[in-house]
């Protein structure tokens, strides 16, 4: 190893960042900026399809029985629906425990001791393994003989189904403008140092060095802006998450936000990665300019 | 060392800077390219470093035929010449040291090899006593023998030099062209761009007399103009 090589480099990449300091706090700071909207998009994001996955497993098709059916009908029943591959389950729930589920859902909002008899059906209790899948299974079972109705809670289904579809689309849309605007803005921080720097190029290049010797410390000056402008982000998204989850956990008691949703040190280094990655295509393209001969 | 063949030379802006050029310059020669401004000095020069490429002709610089070479080819090109202009082109916040140095640094040289070469042309130029100054420290004349002993830290076979006395006095002049011929005396061939009529009149070696981008003139030990004392020249 060539410990004076290695010297001389960070020396150039060192002098590079400190002579245009406050252009480097520009760059650093407009990054942070922009990742810390993409990266409060991506949490939100985030929770919402866990959101969403959370209701999907809820999702159940009640396929209610006629009440001529035998218990050897219902068993044939179940198995025949249990042999589909898109069913995860199929339990039976007899009228008796219906009525015991009714009365507990209700909770003493309505008197059903005034039931003189019971009113419920039997019924097959269906889950599914795709929650795209829902619709398609309870048409299947709605023709079944011995099935009279199927009710899944057809209109949230669509409704939830569409909303992960559209987050998914805008999702990408939106990681896509945030990265084009912070290449912009770093390109545009670069091709001013390289301006500043245009003499130092021009010899460079009179004595002999490759383009991508003269690209390097440019290149690197670009990945550290990227770089620590997502952790600055990263440092004030991590406040504001330690702020805002429990507020927002106390304000939504019966949906699980807990660590399974997002892990967000996941999140943290993909964040870095995307801020590093572009800084230093940025400045790549922007020396690219000043190195056509 | 350097053959030019028939060279035309039209720069984008529709100038044409040389005109059907034909010259020879043999292996460690001593050549002054003499001539007004605008008459492709400059040119020829920048050709043999392949700064521009010739619009016709063909350009051979120690065997290498410079206008077919590939852009990733150059760098390697130019590691073999030194080139040295009139404003010196020094780094302003570098040492002299760090100035020469960094012809070699970035050509990704060892260590070793810049701690070896560095110290032996600042000797040759004689500035081992200044290394550590910075260039505004410096006479023009300092600042020009750093520039030359950037340009031979390669230990180029070619230097080149686009009017290293433009913007020197006459004692200065005096002092790199000296220092040019001392180059030259070790086995460099070096090739001079100037219109200092003193420095090639005293000099008389080979003179290449360009007006409006062709030779009107190639001789042996010339002076700056054709003939001595011959001055329609200028009036023309």
């Amino acid at each position: 190893m060539d410990w004076g090589k290695l010297k001389f480099f960070l020396g150039e990449v060192r002098r590079n960042f400190t002579r245009n300091a406050g252009m480097q706090a520009t760059a650093i700071g407009t990054v942070a900026v922009t990742i810390i909207l993409l990266g409060a998009f991506l949490y939100v994001r985030g929770l919402l399809m866990h959101l969403s996955t959370e209701v999907f497993n809820q999702i159940e098709i009640s396929a209610y029985l006629s009440d001529a059916a035998s218990p050897s009908q219902t068993a044939a029943l179940r198995a025949a629906i249990q042999r589909d591959p898109r069913v995860r389950s199929v339990q039976v729930v007899p009228k008796k425990e219906g009525l015991k589920e009714l009365r507990r859902r209700m909770g003493g909002q309505v008197d059903t001791s005034l039931l003189t008899q019971n009113p419920l059906p039997d019924k097959l209790r269906v889950r599914v393994r795709m929650p795209e899948e829902v619709a398609g299974v309870a048409a299947h079972v709605a023709k079944l003989p011995g099935v009279t109705t199927v009710n899944y809670g057809q209109d949230i289904v669509a409704k939830l189904l569409q909303l992960s579809v559209v987050l998914g689309r805008i999702g990408i849309g939106i990681i896509a403008l945030f990265v084009v605007i912070a290449s912009i803005i770093i390109s545009n921080t670069i091709r001013l140092t390289v301006f500043a720097r245009r003499r130092e190029i021009g010899i460079m290049k009179l004595v002999g060095a490759t383009n991508a010797y003269i690209r390097l410390p440019f290149i690197c000056e670009g990945f550290l802006d990227g770089l620590l402008g997502a952790l600055a982000a990263l440092a004030l998204l991590a406040i504001a998450r330690a702020e805002l989850m429990p507020k927002l956990s106390a304000a939504l008691p019966f949906v699980r936000l807990g660590a399974s949703s997002i892990d967000p040190l996941r999140l943290a280094l993909e964040l870095l990665l995307v801020g590093g990655a572009v800084g230093a295509l940025a400045s790549w393209v922007s020396v690219g300019r000043y190195l056509r001969v | 060392m350097i053959s030019l063949r028939g060279v035309t030379l039209v720069y984008p802006n529709g100038v044409r800077a040389l005109d059907r050029i034909d010259l020879e310059i043999e292996k460690g020669t001593f050549v002054f390219l003499v001539g007004h401004s605008g008459t492709g000095k400059s040119s020829v020069l920048r050709l043999l470093y392949r700064e521009v490429k010739p619009t016709s002709g063909t350009v051979i610089v120690d065997g290498i035929r410079v206008e077919r070479l590939r852009n990733s080819r150059v760098p390697a090109l130019r590691r073999h010449l030194g080139v040295v202009f009139q404003d010196f082109k020094l780094l302003s916040e570098k040492t002299v040291w760090e100035n020469v140095a960094f012809a070699l640094q970035v050509t990704g040289a060892h260590t070793r090899d810049v701690m070896r070469q560095v110290p032996r042309v600042l000797d040759l130029v004689g500035l081992s006593h200044k290394s550590r100054m910075y260039p505004n420290e410096l006479s023009g004349g300092e600042q020009q023998r750093t520039a030359i002993a950037r340009a031979l830290v390669n230990n180029p076979k070619l230097l080149l030099c686009d009017e290293p006395s433009g913007n020197l006095d006459p004692s200065n002049t005096t002092e790199i062209m000296e220092l040019l011929l001392r180059i030259n005396l070790k086995g460099t061939t070096v090739v001079v761009a100037t219109h200092n009529q003193a420095v090639v009149d005293r000099m008389r070696r080979r003179v290449v007399r360009l007006d409006d981008g062709r030779i009107v003139t190639d001789e042996e030990r010339g002076y700056y103009f054709l003939g001595l004392g011959q001055t329609q020249v200028l009036s023309g």
